[in-house]
């Protein structure tokens, strides 16, 4: 039979290829479920320039620099606070650890916001 | 003879026009995703007739075929151009350069492959500029390609075979 | 087969090979080349289409979000810029700790001499005398003897006797404008203005002016929580405005309901934006000018009409004056809002039952 024939002449590196695009394609699938829900990303912006987004799943320490000098963030367990900042009355760093809003440093210019997409889709913007 | 191939390309040709003007009347949920029935021809016409001739029925096919479907220099129309071009050129660089190393199914997958990838990076320049849309399509749009390749290149063989009994 | 194919193609390939490879190779760039042209026209020919363009900046103390509409980016970002730029210059003349601002200088003349003030100076001041007209004094831009006596961020809260002096430097009758000679005065040596109530407001307004003159037909100013929308979004929906719960716990409450304007400002003061506890008592900013003390009749006041000076004015007054009052100066000003009383009760206008969104409290 001409199918038996074809299958025989099938290469290994049809099956390769094969095997390859489908778990690329499974892979793929998979790893878009788990990141599109949550999305949840922390920008940080110094003097109305858009310095960083970062995710908030990746535990790091940032550190940017504003016309005061340089203010530290660390992003840790999906939260972040401030630990470093030239301001004077360091309300920055009072407001410890935030899991959502914003964190403002007005002297430095610093401008933390952990943006929910949600909630982005929903308003355009916030009165109050 | 040069004359009965050229015959035969035309008539491949006219397959492949058919083909692609049927397939488009399928109804999908995704508008530019395709069984890809008319890449059978062109794969046929490269392994019988070579890269120009299967670059000509492509681009026939596709001109053609949105000529009368009415999509022509629209939307549809650039996607199946640049996934075309793109499949042929890949199906026949590996054909030179690795003739033995997929069979008929192989070069198949191979072919659906990249004119999956050159619809999804036109799209994008083109079309739809939000990556993350692309992105999330592109998981599913290679997984269909990989499936409609096989049978298309089990098709490819069997027609192949068939032809050249004929012949 | 295929083979005897193959060998008769070929021997006729050797004769006419060169020339035939040439000419298909020719004929194959040409197609190509026209494919590319076609590609370019289809790209360039392709509508722009039009997209939410959006700019934040620092500037009057808090955060400035400036939103336009437009087809193209360079237009959205000159008009935004051009926006921001006009909120930075009222920030200079109208900031009250900035030693070079107009305030200032009126301030320091309090008592002494009459200032010659610009257009801009003249509209606020004329405008933050009708509101205090409109809501029997409550609001009051000469709280800036109390105001000052209070600090937010240390929770410095002052003696009733301090308060008690400087509320004789409160009255808002003792501001004087004069329209032709484009002045002000204060009557009383240690009279202060502080005009953070108004001008916000005042600010957005300029700022949808600076940016419908460069051709942007729909957006959205923020400056704080004092907003200005017009126009609408891409989608064709009007822009959908969030109002904070005042007593929100966490951001699954933050928002209390939703708004949609069209062609509308709204504000909101609330007694949760500047604020300490001590003993049990809350501190805000919102002074009540007859008392010197935090009024305690509203969580919350979200006004809305179409002049965001308005409803940033009279969101104040509003508040300070309590639901009952508030909802009767709305009524007589025929503008719209929400009131969350010191209970939490919800009281809003008729006119917006529908269409505003309350949220269910989970």
């Amino acid at each position: 039979m001409n199918l038996k024939r074809l299958l025989s002449s099938i290469t290994i590196a049809d099956k390769i290829l094969l095997y390859l695009l489908i778990l690329l394609s499974f892979s793929g699938i998979l790893f878009i479920k788990e990141v599109l829900p949550k999305g949840c990303e922390v920008q940080i912006e110094v003097n109305g320039r858009l310095v960083y987004v970062l995710p908030i799943e990746d535990n790091r320490i940032v550190s940017v620099k504003g016309p005061e000098g340089r203010t530290v963030i660390e992003i840790k367990d999906h939260r972040l606070r401030v630990t470093e900042s030239p301001c004077h009355n360091k309300l920055c760093i009072k407001q410890g650890w935030i899991e959502s809003g914003a964190i403002v440093c007005l002297p430095n210019r610093v401008l933390i916001t952990i943006g929910n997409r949600e909630y982005s889709n929903i308003v355009d913007a916030i009165t109050g | 003879m040069q004359l009965q191939d050229k015959y035969r390309i035309a008539l491949l040709s006219a397959y492949a026009v058919a083909l692609h003007a049927f397939e488009s009347l399928l109804p999908t949920p995704i508008p530019w995703l395709r069984l890809g029935l008319a890449n059978i021809i062109t794969l046929v016409t490269l392994l019988l007739y070579g890269f120009r001739a299967a670059m000509v029925v492509t681009l026939i096919r596709v001109i053609l075929a949105s000529l009368f479907i009415g999509t022509f220099l629209g939307p549809a129309f650039i996607l199946s151009l640049g996934g075309g071009v793109t499949s042929t050129v890949a199906m026949s660089l590996i054909l030179s350069v690795a003739p033995r190393l997929f069979s008929t199914i192989g070069l198949s997958l191979i072919g659906a492959l990249f004119h999956n990838i050159a619809q999804l990076v036109l799209a994008y320049f083109l079309f739809i500029q939000r990556i993350e849309a692309i992105l999330l399509i592109s998981p599913f749009i290679i997984l269909i390609g990989a499936l409609t390749g096989t049978v298309n290149g089990v098709i490819s063989d069997l027609l192949i075979k068939n032809l050249k009994k004929t012949n | 087969m295929k083979n005897k194919f193959k060998v008769q193609n070929s021997s006729q390939h050797s004769v006419e090979s060169k020339q035939g490879k040439a000419k298909n190779l020719i004929a194959i760039y040409c197609l190509l080349f026209t494919v590319y042209c076609l590609l370019s026209t289809v790209y360039a020919c392709k509508p722009r289409k039009e997209k939410v363009y959006r700019k934040s900046k620092i500037l009057m103390d808090t955060l400035v979000t400036v939103t336009g509409v437009s087809n193209s980016k360079e237009n959205a970002e000159k008009a935004i810029d051009a926006a921001l730029a006009e909120i930075e210059k009222l920030d200079r003349l109208l900031n009250f700790f900035s030693p070079e601002s107009e305030v200032s200088h009126i301030n320091k003349s309090a008592g002494i001499s009459v200032i010659k003030v610009s257009p801009d100076m003249l509209d606020v001041l004329d405008m933050s005398l009708m509101v205090s007209k409109n809501t029997e004094g409550a609001f009051d831009v000469t709280i800036g003897p109390v105001i000052t006596l209070y600090d937010f961020y240390k929770k410095i809260k002052p003696e009733e006797s301090l308060i008690k002096k400087n509320l004789s430097f409160v009255n808002y009758k003792d501001l004087i404008i004069d329209r032709n000679e484009s002045t002000a005065f204060l009557k009383k040596r240690g009279m202060l203005i502080d005009l953070g109530g108004i001008s916000k407001g005042y600010a957005a307004d300029k700022a949808v002016e600076v940016l419908k003159r460069k051709g942007i037909h729909a957006g959205l100013v923020s400056v704080a929580g004092d907003i200005k929308a017009f126009g609408l979004k891409p989608d064709g929906r009007p822009w959908k405005i969030g109002i904070r719960n005042p007593r929100a716990k966490g951001q699954e409450d933050d928002i209390m309901a939703t708004i949609e304007l069209r062609d509308m400002a709204i504000s909101t003061s609330g007694d949760y934006e500047r604020f300490f506890i001590l003993d049990g008592r809350r501190y805000h900013h919102l002074l009540n000018p007859k008392t010197g003390c935090p009024a305690e009749e509203s969580q919350s006041v979200s006004i809305i009409t179409n002049r965001a000076v308005f409803t940033d004015a009279f969101a104040t007054g509003i508040f300070i004056l309590g639901p009952e009052k508030g909802m009767r100066v709305l009524e007589k000003m025929g503008f719209d809002g929400v009131i969350v009383d010191s209970q939490g009760k919800v009281h809003i206008t008729p006119n917006i039952r529908g269409k505003v969104e309350f949220k269910k409290t989970p």
